[in-house]
């Protein structure tokens, strides 16, 4: 069972009995800029979006439209020196490779590949194209790339865009179906990253 | 990002493995053996490079070598069939028809004429792992191939598999959980073999127990001796393989699980008692004229895989295990593609001292006629990371006026400062 349908169920379960705060998807309402990933990555959404509660990372977090599955924004909200992109939840047997700062595009085009590599366990994704951008206003990269999940079959398409910012790893990423959903959102995660800007962090 | 949540699912799937045909069961139908040999194999494509992951199959017809024998056989067989029409449009089953027909080649030279019930797929994941459905459907992962090199030693995989299958050791296993009232889990388990995986605690699931292995090692190492194979190729798998656990273990700085009872090998005698017990197995057996290991035939047939093998490997962040695998393939000396792969691996891991060494790799790499025109590209990044700049930028332009369609070329460019 994927996780967002154990996470609907569990929502569903207590609410019969109560309604105390818990990890559930909370509405990003359009208009409103938010600070993304426990960081100083702000957003502003152009149409209503819905935050997953529970964190890929330490740095990381998820949104989507019609659930994880068929549509997925992750933003990675500074990824420090020497630290995984997501939750490193295998690390003895398993370990996700780690983020430098000295990397250069394409090592991190390489190192997000290999860590959906192990972590998902497929051999079956790879990085289409990688190209100069700017993220955030400031000079950065865009990659796309494409996957299957071992066990799963459904092919996904997604895409990578972000930049280093004082020696942090700052990226937003869409992925869906290839069939109907990656097409159908496309847009509206471009609108959606085109809005990101780094504010400073409140201490 | 996708979670984790797919491994876990995968998780549950795979090892499966075992049982059915009895000698006379197929001897009754030796027609069907005989006149099918290549409905065998999992329909293949003529394309020597991985396909754009989806293709679709049309399921082909199982001959009736062997027919289920009694109530519990034929719900094994249903649920493997249900799967095994899944497993065939998968995305992850290689359809390369060369080394697929290599495959079965030697499969048939060690098996004999039953082989022709049986079909192999060879799935695209990394890891190395074979397993065998009860109804004749068996898996080959392409980690095996990185790990086996000669043929020998593919022939000891195929073997110690069918050797479960014609014991019908799956079947004696769902008996067993049958009795304790568990089948529906054991079925359960099943239903998620067409997902192929196994990331390693599978095993824990669903284990044959020590006397089955053992019994199919046996079997093995008669059946390749008697096809002429060196009955010693399947100790050295195991030797291989306790290495490669070592060499991880010392890269990350934990112990070995070569003989833990656990992980990938779970089911399976600790590595090397299992190692004195081939051996000695292999010692006994008096193999037909001069045994064979076939290694130029093995190392052909993989040829057009070898750079997709290697790179998947690279991919898995396994420093210790990628670095013995590389220099045991090394053993009769270093090749351009070696020397690029091994630059790869230490580009990945990108400590100061590694991205010194991959450039030193990469420009061995791009030393001969068959030099991987992406160690160019290797070159010119591990160089711009440790700082020289002007040298790597000169390796970049000469990696793109080399391969000026690359799929990052503008990134390459102004990396090049072109």
């Amino acid at each position: 069972m994927n996780h967002f349908k154990k996470l609907a169920l569990g929502v569903a379960a207590i609410g019969l009995v109560t309604a105390p705060a818990i990890a559930g998807y909370k509405l990003m309402p359009a208009g409103v800029p938010v600070a993304v990933a426990k960081s100083g990555l702000t957003i502003t959404p152009s149409i209503d979006w819905n935050r997953l509660g529970s964190r890929p990372g330490r740095n990381a977090e998820s949104w989507t439209l019609d659930g994880l599955t068929l549509n997925d924004v992750t933003f990675y909200g500074g990824i420090p020196n020497n630290t995984t992109l997501f939750k490193d939840a295998k690390k003895k047997t398993e370990p996700l490779p780690r983020f430098s700062s000295t990397m250069l595009i394409p090592d991190i085009a390489q190192l997000f590949e290999s860590s959906y590599r192990v972590s998902v366990g497929t051999s079956l994704m790879s990085i289409d194209a990688v190209k100069p951008a700017t993220f955030a206003g400031s000079p950065g990269f865009h990659f796309s790339y494409s996957f299957v999940v071992q066990g799963e079959e459904v092919r996904r398409k997604g895409e990578a865009t972000g930049a280093v910012i004082g020696g942090n790893l700052y990226m937003i990423t869409y992925e869906a179906p290839v069939i109907h959903y990656y097409d159908a959102s496309i847009e509206l995660f471009h609108k959606l990253a085109e809005t990101a800007v780094i504010r400073p962090v409140k201490k | 990002m996708i979670a984790r949540r797919a491994v876990t699912l995968a998780v549950m799937a795979t090892t499966l493995c075992a049982a059915t045909v009895p000698p006379q069961a197929a001897a009754s139908t030796p027609q069907v053996a005989a006149s099918t040999p290549q409905v065998a194999a999992p329909t293949p494509q003529t394309s020597a490079t991985q396909p754009d992951i989806i293709v679709s199959v049309e399921p082909q017809p199982v001959p009736a070598v062997y027919v289920p024998q009694d109530k519990d056989e034929r719900g094994l067989w249903m649920q493997m069939e249900e799967e095994e029409r899944k497993l065939k449009t998968s995305n992850f089953v290689m359809r390369e028809a060369q080394l697929n027909d290599y495959v079965h080649r030697v499969f048939c030279k060690t098996v004999g004429p039953e082989c022709a019930s049986i079909r192999i797929y060879l799935m695209r994941t990394a890891y190395f792992n074979a397993n065998m459905a009860p109804n004749g459907a068996m898996q080959i992962w392409s980690g095996l191939f990185l790990r086996t090199r000669d043929e020998a030693q593919l022939a000891a995989v195929l073997a110690h598999e069918f050797a479960h299958y014609k014991e019908r050791h799956s079947l004696m296993l769902f008996r067993q959980a049958k009795a304790k009232a568990a089948s529906a889990t054991f079925l359960a388990m099943f239903g998620l073999v067409g997902a192929l995986f196994a990331l390693g605690e599978i095993s824990a699931l669903f284990r044959f127990s020590r006397e089955m292995e053992a019994r199919a090692d046996a079997l093995s190492v008669e059946m390749i001796a008697k096809a002429g194979y060196d009955p010693m190729a399947a100790s050295r798998i195991w030797e291989q393989i306790g290495a490669e656990a070592d060499a991880t273990a010392a890269a990350r700085n934990t112990k070995s699980r070569k003989d833990k009872n656990g992980g990938m090998f779970a089911s399976h005698p600790p590595t090397t008692e299992r190692l004195a017990t081939l051996k000695a197995l292999a010692a006994s057996i008096k193999p037909m004229g001069t045994p064979r290991l076939n290694r130029d035939e093995y190392r052909a047939a993989l040829a057009p895989m070898w750079a997709s093998l290697i790179d998947d490997q690279v991919k898995l962040n396994d420093f210790g295990a990628t670095e013995y695998l590389i220099g045991f393939l090394a053993v009769d000396g270093w090749t351009p593609s070696l020397n690029y792969a091994r630059g790869e691996l230490y580009r990945a891991r990108g400590r100061p001292e590694d991205l010194t060494a991959a450039a030193g790799f990469y420009r061995q790499a791009t030393q001969g006629a068959d030099a991987p025109v992406e160690a160019w590209r290797g070159l010119g990044l591990s160089l711009l990371r440790t700082g020289a700049q002007a040298e790597g930028q000169a390796a970049l332009k000469d990696y793109l006026s080399r391969r000026p369609d690359a799929s990052d070329k503008t990134m390459i460019a102004m990396l090049a400062g072109v």
